[in-house]
């Protein structure tokens, strides 16, 4: 439909309004991240909105550098923070993926584990909060506290839901016609399910395995409860950043989220595509 | 005569495709299905019976016994009295509904202005798209603390502000109970706007152009073709995305932990920060599987509604 010029103006002001409000608390981090210590908490006339000398230093004393203007000693330095959130993430993914890409397959071809839609709506449902005593107890038992194995176990049980339900309806738009002709040429049907199906759905399962890693990637809470020390991840350990002695880090803390926040923004306008799928549990497609 | 063809050609395609051994199919299904199975029966059955249990009595992991021995404290189902006598809860309660309320009816508002900006093709549309859903992607406690900075006293905000009304304003947002409440409630709704306004539009681009040129033609002006077409058409996917957000923001806690830890006092204190209170500081464990199983129940019930509405949003053509 052709629009009026009024309403295009109208459009491109409202359109950059959003975009003003949408940038401005990514911009102010990323513009704290590179500002040297002196302009950290600059206030009124001395509030800079971009670093006037812009420095690395904040990255370099996460990374255990220490720089002449920050005297503060870190405790362990971000390297192995970004470790734990790196392997619980991407293990966590991998329990996700294989559990879910599997059982939606055994539910769209062959009808088995019907209670399993509701059950793991149920589970999304939950507030992690609402589980997380069971959890700690068990999870001490089986001394996987503060183990990024630990983690990974329970971002695998967590994100399930997504997986199952993504790879559900992936499984469910494929057409079934290439699958009969193998099954007519003597493939068994777990050899057409790991030779021909999965090899067709390798765009859906990378999809579906960045959404997944994404969110558990962005975890805090559970991270919060399950981790104390060897293997907290980067939000857990960017919040543990301000309770030092000297006050608020920010310019180390922006530094972390930066760290933190890249990787999923990139990903997801990656999987763009596949985000109404994904977030919808499958009931709306783009 | 086609009908009967077809009907053959299906009966063909059933026998080609029936197994070898009748119930293959249903054993490999099975097998598939196993690791799933175990997985949710592992986070469900054995955790629910164990918070269950302990609900009933006074155990805390500082009270020196293993929790199977619980039953040494059993109190009589005091922990649910003291629930219904919880102030503490009930204006935690309150709080996170307040939030909902204001948070998921301001997104979807928002969202939904958006996204009927974005209906149609214009140039740099990819790009404004791209952008407007990043914060939905921002890892949340990272969203935290961005807010956490953004209200500083000397921040950026109270910039802007003493910008726009010409003199120096230090407003302590996060000290004040009000005010850090709503600088809890802009995080939220900055984050998860995008999230309405993909999902509105994905729904949006779905309502038939025919129909809406039709309309044109017959008289109907936009707010009419809008209330008499593209709502009604719209319904489930607005129900669905209503579903998601009232979820999600009835668990709140990274961003707005982050920013204020509940406070000030227990100012921006949500169901979840509570919880997270009561098991780290006060370590009552019995109490706090006592409030969450409470919640659970409430929340089972809510799930089966859920998932009959999304089983209806699978038939909407998108």
């Amino acid at each position: 439909m052709k629009r009026s010029v009024p309403f295009e103006i109208f459009r491109y002001a409202a359109i950059l309004a959003a975009m003003a409000v949408t940038l401005v608390p990514i911009l102010w981090m990323v513009s704290m991240a590179f500002k040297p210590i002196g302009e950290w908490s600059a206030t009124g006339a001395d509030l800079t909105w971009w670093p006037r000398q812009p420095t690395l230093a904040n990255f370099q004393f996460v990374f255990g550098h220490s720089t002449n203007d920050l005297i503060v000693a870190l405790d362990h330095t971000a390297v192995k923070p970004i470790l734990s959130s790196l392997l619980s993430a991407v293990f966590g993914t991998v329990i996700a993926m294989s559990a879910g890409t599997a059982a939606a397959y055994g539910l769209s071809r062959f009808g088995s584990g019907q209670n399993l839609p509701l059950a793991l709506i149920q589970l999304r449902l939950f507030p992690p909060m609402a589980v997380m005593i069971p959890v700690m107890i068990m999870w001490a038992f089986l001394n996987l506290n503060d183990t990024w194995w630990g983690l990974a176990l329970i971002y695998g049980i967590v994100t399930l839901p997504f997986a199952f339900w993504l790879m559900k309806t992936f499984f469910d738009d494929l057409p079934r016609e290439i699958e009969e002709a193998a099954l007519v040429e003597g493939c068994s049907r777990l050899r057409v399910f790991t030779r021909i199906t999965l090899p067709m759905m390798r765009a859906p399962l990378a999809s579906a395995a960045l959404f997944v890693f994404i969110l558990n990637w962005s975890d805090y809470l559970i991270a919060l409860l399950l981790t104390t020390r060897e293997w907290v991840t980067i939000p857990v350990y960017m919040a543990s950043l301000s309770s030092s002695m000297t006050g608020q880090l920010y310019g180390a803390k922006a530094a972390l989220g930066l760290i933190a926040a890249v990787p999923p923004v990139i990903m997801g306008i990656a999987i763009q595509r596949h985000l109404v799928r994904g977030l919808t549990f499958g009931a709306l497609k783009q | 005569m086609s009908a009967v063809t077809a009907t053959i050609a299906e009966d063909k395609m059933e026998a080609r495709t029936k197994p070898a051994t009748p119930n293959e199919g249903a054993r490999l299904g099975f097998r598939l299905t196993l690791p799933a199975q175990i997985l949710v029966l592992f986070i469900s059955a054995f955790p629910l019976l164990m918070q269950l249990y302990i609900s009933v009595t006074d155990w805390s992991p500082l009270s020196g016994i293993g929790w199977w021995n619980a039953w040494e404290m059993w109190n009589s189902f005091a922990n649910y009295t003291d629930l219904a006598a919880d102030t503490r809860f009930w204006s935690a309660l309150q709080r996170t509904a307040i939030v909902m309320l204001v948070c998921v009816p301001a997104e979807f508002l928002l969202g939904l202005a958006l996204a009927t900006l974005f209906a149609d093709d214009f140039p740099g549309k990819r790009i404004f798209y791209s952008i407007l859903l990043m914060p939905m992607m921002v890892v949340p406690a990272v969203a935290g603390y961005m807010f956490f900075m953004l209200f500083q006293s000397g921040g950026p905000v109270n910039d802007i502000l003493s910008r726009i009304v010409g003199g120096p304003v230090t407003i302590a947002w996060l000290s004040d109970p009000t005010l850090a409440l709503i600088a809890v409630m802009v995080a939220d709704i900055w984050q998860w706007t995008p999230l309405m306004f993909l999902i509105l539009l994905a729904g949006l681009v779905g309502v038939p152009e025919d129909q809406m040129k039709a309309a044109t033609l017959l008289g109907a002006n936009a707010w009419q073709r809008f209330t008499t077409i593209v709502l009604p058409k719209m319904k489930t996917i607005i129900i669905i995305a209503l579903a998601i957000r009232v979820i999600e923001n009835f668990k709140i806690f990274d961003t707005l932990y982050i920013m204020t830890g509940g406070g000030p006092g227990v100012a921006t204190e949500t169901i979840s920060v509570y919880i997270y209170k009561v098991t780290t500081q006060d370590l009552i464990w019995g109490y706090v599987a006592a409030i969450a199983l409470a919640i659970l129940i409430v929340l089972s019930i809510v799930a089966v509604y859920a998932m009959k509405r999304m089983a209806k949003g699978r038939e909407v053509p998108v």
